[in-house]
């Protein structure tokens, strides 16, 4: 017996190093500290954060405003940023996926803006670490903007109207891409939305939400699980997750986290969107296939969709009843929905109002 | 009287209803801000996602070393207890008492990825501290409280196939979890019998090193060698040793989701002598002349929609030279348990119950052979979304021995946590 311990001991202590052993090290999963430990619990959101390299101004929100709204960004003058990313469709576009220069449908579909500037980290697959880096891609992308960096800068730099707004701003010549960057991701952090019937409830007014909708607030946070994801003021991890969904196109399967990390276990896997005015852009999921809130919430019921090849463990069947069903769909849809006028009212740009 | 017995019981269920709900939440749900369903059905019985939480060491699976540990939080530590009115029927006659039903302090939670930790201690609670008079007080003079667990997990040493656990702890031979169990005054009859001469107890906690892990296909193990009466110190220095198989069919884990099926066994030694009760060097005690035992089953966990069918049959038999009534004969029996859980309202507000217990051991010995229960039970739990944790809990049940006693038992508790 004796034996046998002094084996079992020494093959405990052979265990050791893999407990004990220093971690590899893992590309931070981002630069905002509020993300970087979790769950936390659902509420208020606090300031958007503002990153020490790309202050906030006035002068730049604006100038990020009018580029948002400017399809000459695009190769053909025919997209810009707002042409998925619409104020009017909760800030992304009919859907399902979205339709670049040419009349190109893209794989995915449109994140919102509203709220971007609490993600971690940006796309679906989270492959720009901040909104800075994500403004930059769809310029370039060939089934969005269509264009190239250095034809945009030149395009918007022969624009008198710009160049002035560009000196003012940033008080350099010429105009460069990160300059265009920083003024468009400054305008987005201020597409916040902080007011809405949940946000009056978690401050104390009992009769900002229905009875229907506390319930599903109730389920939201418990026998749903939804906020083992989205949690926090953002409702949303900022992380990745398979949810089973089925390849719109097997034989080109979309590998979502994966392309970006090369590790097996984020096959499949995209970025937790926030639930934060979900019920104003539907469709939903990276791909668009869900079209109600009500289908995403059948979706996870069964415990997510048909693929089960790297299925999430946090994906479990729920057990809900069509009651159940009926209140989490009503928080979502009314007391999720934020009244911020600066947000809600935002119109297009008409092109004519651009700088010239 | 019989009347006015189940009278009072509804007077009380009404006064039990009044108090105010609270708005604390046990350390888990206060770490993470969820509603206790989130990894319960209703607080204590898992659900299938608290099932994975505790399976990955108290950690949400896929989120290991990105979650606050325990110094990152405010201290971890929660309290469960319930109190209220028990009524029994017992020879033909009554008894009703205020009671408090057990209390369990816990502190739980992560230290470091991948290392956590579980601690529940149960301080004596039979009856008022000024009462108390001393080591000759009591049914249990020896102490006052005790760890029902206290161990660390440490986790995903090989990723979801293997983790170790290390101290005192629920045993994976446990298909279903008593700890975590609705019922508070019926226990599974089969986890509790124990035989002549042997203080083996199945349901115990267990101190020793248990080995776990699961894997995508549903299959999960587990194996453990351990001092086995759930003891410290062992009662001899020979160790038993357990493993349990489950899969589960479908997706879930066949807690509230997916088909379940597994099987058990466990082997030890329980010594014949017991000289002055030494405690060696090794912490073991003089138990000698050990002879074997085992217990064997199978278990299975139905799901269908919010109802949970479980299943339990239970064989064991003991070395003869254990049975102190019959010592030509090893001691047999078999025994199980039927149960039905259901839940209702939004956020499985409303749990329902039914079970069925039996053991059967050899009726020509000259304890009766036959054991048969019958319970029920209803809970509401109280709160708001941040925390269920109050339950009003009725309970009933009736309970026969075969060419023996019976006796009815009937209780309102209000459980709570926090």
């Amino acid at each position: 017996m004796a034996r046998v311990w002094f084996h079992l001991i020494i093959g405990l202590l052979l265990l050791s190093p893999v407990v004990f052993a220093e971690e590899p090290p893992v590309p931070p999963i981002t630069t905002s500290t509020s993300y970087s430990l979790g769950p936390v619990q659902v509420g208020n959101l606090s300031a958007a954060p503002i990153p020490p390299g790309n202050p906030q101004s006035g002068a730049k929100i604006e100038l990020g405003k009018k580029l948002y709204f400017d399809t000459r960004l695009s190769k053909d003058n025919t997209v810009s940023c707002a042409t998925c990313h619409s104020p009017s469709m909760g800030w992304s576009d009919e859907g399902p996926t979205s339709k670049g220069i040419d009349g190109q449908r893209g794989g995915r579909r449109a994140p919102p803006v509203s709220n971007s500037a609490y993600n971690p980290l940006q796309f679906w697959d989270g492959r720009a670490p901040s909104l800075e880096e994500q403004a930059k891609g769809p310029i370039e992308n060939p089934v969005e903007m269509g264009n190239t960096h250095q034809a945009m800068i030149q395009t918007v730099g022969s624009i008198p109207g710009y160049r002035e707004e560009f000196l003012k701003v940033f008080g350099t010549s010429p105009v460069t891409i990160d300059q265009v960057a920083d003024a468009i991701a400054a305008f987005e952090r201020t597409v916040v939305t902080t007011d809405s019937p949940f946000d009056r409830y978690a401050v104390g007014d009992d009769g900002a939400m229905t009875p229907l909708e506390k319930k599903g607030l109730e389920i939201f946070n418990g026998k749903g699980h939804c906020t083992a994801c989205h949690w926090s003021g953002h409702f949303s991890d900022g992380r990745f997750h398979n949810l089973g969904v089925a390849q719109t196109d097997p034989s080109k399967p979309d590998q979502g986290r994966y392309d970006v990390t090369n590790d097996p276990a984020d096959m499949g896997a995209f970025k937790t969107p926030t639930v934060r005015d979900a019920a104003t852009r539907p469709p939903y999921l990276h791909d668009g296939s869900e079209k109600t809130l009500e289908d995403v919430v059948r979706l996870y019921n069964l415990g997510g969709g048909p693929d089960d090849a790297n299925l999430d463990p946090l994906m479990v069947p729920l057990q809900l009843n069509e009651g159940e069903i009926k209140a989490l769909v009503a928080f979502m849809t009314r007391a999720m929905t934020s009244v911020n006028p600066e947000v809600s009212n935002v119109k297009p740009i008409p092109q004519s109002e651009l700088p010239r | 009287m019989k009347i006015i017995g189940y009278t009072l019981l509804v007077l009380v269920g009404i006064l039990l209803v009044i108090p105010d709900t609270s708005s604390a939440i046990p350390a888990f749900a206060r770490k993470y801000g969820f509603n206790c369903n989130m990894c319960h059905v209703g607080f204590t019985k898992l659900n299938d996602f608290g099932q994975r939480v505790r399976d990955d060491g108290y950690q949400i699976p896929g989120q290991e070393g990105r979650e606050k540990n325990v110094f990152q939080v405010a201290p971890p530590i929660s309290m469960r207890t319930s109190t209220g009115l028990m009524v029994s029927h017992y020879r033909k006659s009554m008894s009703s008492s205020f009671t408090i039903n057990g209390l369990d302090l816990l502190a739980a939670g992560v230290m470091h990825k991948n290392i956590s930790f579980l601690v529940i201690y149960t301080p004596r609670i039979d009856e008022p501290a000024g009462d108390y008079s001393g080591p000759d007080d009591g049914a249990n003079p020896s102490q006052l409280g005790g760890f029902e667990s206290a161990n660390i997990v440490f986790s995903n040493l090989i990723p979801d196939a293997l983790n170790i656990r290390v101290g005192r702890f629920e045993p994976a031979y446990h298909p279903f979890s008593s700890k975590r169990s609705y019922y508070l005054l019926q226990p599974y009859e089969v986890y509790t019998f124990t035989t002549p001469n042997n203080d083996f107890v199945f349901d115990d906690n267990q101190l020793g090193v248990e080995a776990t892990g699961h894997f995508p296909v549903g299959f999960k193990y587990g194996v453990g060698v351990v001092n086995g009466s759930g003891g410290n110190p062992d009662i001899n220095n020979a160790k038993d040793i357990y493993a349990n198989v489950f899969q589960t069919i479908g997706r879930g884990d066949g807690q509230t989701a997916g088909q379940r099926i597994g099987a058990f066994g466990y082997y030890g030694w329980q010594p014949t002598t017991r000289v002055g009760w030494y405690v060696g060097n090794e912490g073991s005690t003089d138990g000698k002349n050990n002879v074997g035992f085992y217990r064997v089953g199978g278990d299975v966990s139905l799901n269908w929609r919010t109802f949970n069918l479980m299943g339990l049959i239970m064989t064991g038999k003991d070395d003869k030279k254990l049975n102190e009534d019959y010592p030509n004969a090893d001691y047999e029996f078999t025994g199980g348990f039927l149960r039905l859980d259901w839940a209702g309202l939004p956020n499985n507000r409303l749990a329902a119950s039914a079970m069925f217990n039996w053991v059967n051991y050899p009726p020509s010995y000259s304890r009766p052979g036959l054991s048969r229960t019958g319970s029920g039970l209803v809970r509401y739990y109280l709160g708001d979304w941040t925390a269920v944790n109050i339950a009003l809990h009725a309970e009933y049940t009736y309970r026969e021995v075969v060419g023996g006693d019976e006796d009815h038992s009937a209780a309102m508790f209000i459980d709570f946590d926090f």
